[in-house]
């Protein structure tokens, strides 16, 4: 190791006797898999000394559920529901993300209308999923009325999101070469209604904790995380902006047109929960000023398609299916047989909690022969010994709700 | 790139009782706004065409069934929810299924069977509503399915708007 790494990987782990789980002055808690502040099935080992925890063991797995696997046995299409499931309050961002894998996989362009709705579906999933954030680490730390207000603005997204999908959770409406609706004009006023009010309402959330002295007092200088660390232990997203690194997908990598939207990327000074959190707050805004341009855009492409014309790929309209034989064939030929070219790809795009990526392997079957998720998530649990080695007990809670995982894509 | 400020604590957020008093005023507020809660047997959800429930069967206006049991809704299942047994019938069609099931407990209400459906035979209804005293009672089978196109035909007309897609193909021509 050269010296100018300064970055520390968690103290080597002593040995655990189950039977004894008080040794010396120290002493073994669960917390979890139950624990309503672990967001999930998550359990950790936790050696308390005192109130200080000495060290911190994240036991991941309670939610395996073998996606990647059922992905291979599946096939191509049907693994979109699956999907949803991973990270469950952004199901349209997990969507775009395997069918954008599959696209550079295949080699399609999505049509530039498909793009945009895409960038919008994109943009309120993020803020959905921040919001969620803001509701569960505020209840977690005591702030009650900050959790309604933030799930208020939530169930307004499902509500648009019902009203264009006919779905709240677990959309599914994302398909290989495009999205499978065109977003219509009801919709259109509904966001845009939405999109006006939200910076307001999201003012109000902030007044509530920003200036908060519990709330200040909780976060401020808890989980630290410094620059060398957060890229060492492969933080991604918001908790690695947090620590000062100006890394965003959408700008370094960009996708789906992102590079012709205007919008900043904020970035954190010190790298606590305080930062991460406004990180969080001011990443809402961006992405509230990203979906009303996709609006706007959306407004100035109507009648423009959304899925790209690969009869290869993408279902043929059902009224040309019943009027001619090869576009009944072609209906045939995807659903039942859809095969991807030999080959692999990998695209990432930025969820809320990170990179998400998906890498999928093609043999020329309709199953994929690999296909493995890249889950911010679990990079993001793995930094919990790091974050909280050494610190108080009650300051767990905080790092933990800073740190935004889902269990379903950790474990997935 | 922006960086987020970090603002320390005036005077008057550090006194803390000036603080409670404004937090208070926000949530007293919220008193006198709209409620977004709905009291949900009372006040059922709201539905439209847009809305995807249950999959159910289409009954022609002649009385028969649309389904000619391909097994297509059956491939694209991503829950393997749908059992199909084809048999033969008189009708010009010539297929017709003898069993159909739908495992409501599995069924995920992706609506790819809509999609996949060559015969317009399956569509997402409106009803959402699904319990029962019996796992048996949840396994739908022809009889629970079959519901008369009328009923569907705003669903239907909407699937159609959806799906009126790639207009400037050589063959819609």
């Amino acid at each position: 190791m050269s010296t100018t790494q300064t970055f520390e990987y968690s103290r080597a782990m002593p040995p655990v006797d189950h039977d004894d789980p008080v040794q010396g002055e120290t002493m073994m808690v669960n917390m979890g898999p139950q624990h309503p502040a672990t967001h999930g099935v998550l359990r950790l080992v936790v050696r308390l000394d005192g109130e200080t925890m000495e060290y911190i063991d994240p036991d991941v797995g309670f939610l395996h559920r073998g996606k990647e696997k059922t992905c291979e046995s599946l096939g191509w299409h049907k693994f979109f529901p699956h999907t949803d499931r991973l990270d469950y309050v952004q199901p349209l961002l997990n969507n775009i993300a395997y069918a954008m894998a599959c696209e550079k996989l295949a080699g399609i362009t999505v049509p530039e209308r498909g793009q945009v709705v895409r960038v919008l579906l994109m943009e309120v999933s993020r803020i959905a999923a921040h919001l969620i954030y803001i509701g569960t680490t505020s209840i977690d730390l005591g702030a009650v009325s900050n959790f309604f207000y933030s799930f208020e603005q939530r169930e307004l997204i499902y509500s648009i999101l019902d009203a264009y999908t006919g779905h709240r959770m677990n959309n599914t409406y994302v398909r290989i070469g495009g999205v499978y609706a065109d977003v219509d004009e009801n919709v259109e006023r509904m966001l845009e209604k939405f999109l006006d009010e939200f910076p307001e309402k999201l003012q109000v959330l902030e007044r509530l904790l920003t200036g908060n002295r519990i709330w200040y007092g909780r976060n401020r200088g808890v989980g630290l995380v410094s620059k060398e660390n957060a890229m060492a232990w492969s933080l991604t997203g918001p908790n690695l902006r947090g620590s000062g690194v100006d890394w965003d997908l959408r700008k370094r990598q960009p996708y789906c047109g992102y590079e012709t939207y205007d919008f900043d990327i904020p970035v954190g000074t010190v790298g606590d929960c305080y930062d991460r959190y406004l990180v969080r707050m001011e990443e809402m805004r961006q992405s509230c000023r990203i979906a009303k341009q996709a609006l706007e855009r959306l407004k100035q492409t109507r009648g423009a398609e959304v899925l790209a014309e690969d009869r290869k790929y993408v279902l043929p309209p059902k009224a040309l299916v019943h009027r001619s034989m090869e576009e009944l064939i072609f209906q045939f030929k995807v659903v039942t047989d859809l095969c991807l070219p030999v080959g692999e790809a990998y695209q990432a795009v930025e969820s809320s909690k990170g990179e998400l990526g998906f890498y999928v392997r093609s043999d020329g079957t309709s199953n994929p022969l690999r296909c493995h998720i890249r889950a911010p998530g679990l990079m993001n649990v793995q930094a919990i010994p790091l974050l909280g080695n050494g610190r108080l007990l009650s300051d767990l809670v905080a790092i933990i709700g800073s740190l935004d995982f889902v269990m379903g894509e950790v474990d997935r | 790139m922006v960086i987020v400020r970090r603002k320390e604590l005036s005077l008057l957020e550090k006194l803390y009782l000036p603080e409670i008093a404004r937090g208070l005023s926000i949530t007293f507020r919220k008193l006198f706004e709209k409620k977004i809660t709905r009291q949900y047997p009372e006040e059922p959800l709201p539905k439209d065409e847009v809305t995807r429930g249950q999959p159910r069967l289409v009954v022609k206006d002649d009385g028969n069934i649309a389904c000619v049991s391909c097994g297509m809704c059956e491939i694209a299942c991503p829950a393997y929810a749908i059992t199909i047994d084809g048999g033969e019938t008189d009708r010009a069609i010539e297929r017709e299924p003898v069993h159909f099931e739908i495992d409501m407990l599995r069924c995920i209400l992706c609506g790819f069977c809509e999609e996949a459906c060559p015969k317009d035979a399956i569509f997402m209804s409106d009803e959402l509503e699904l319990a029962d005293y019996s796992r048996g009672a949840l396994i739908y089978d022809l009889a629970k399915l079959k519901r008369p196109k009328s009923a569907l035909q705003k669903r239907i007309d909407y699937v159609y708007r959806l799906n009126n897609r790639w207009r400037k193909s050589p063959s819609t021509r």
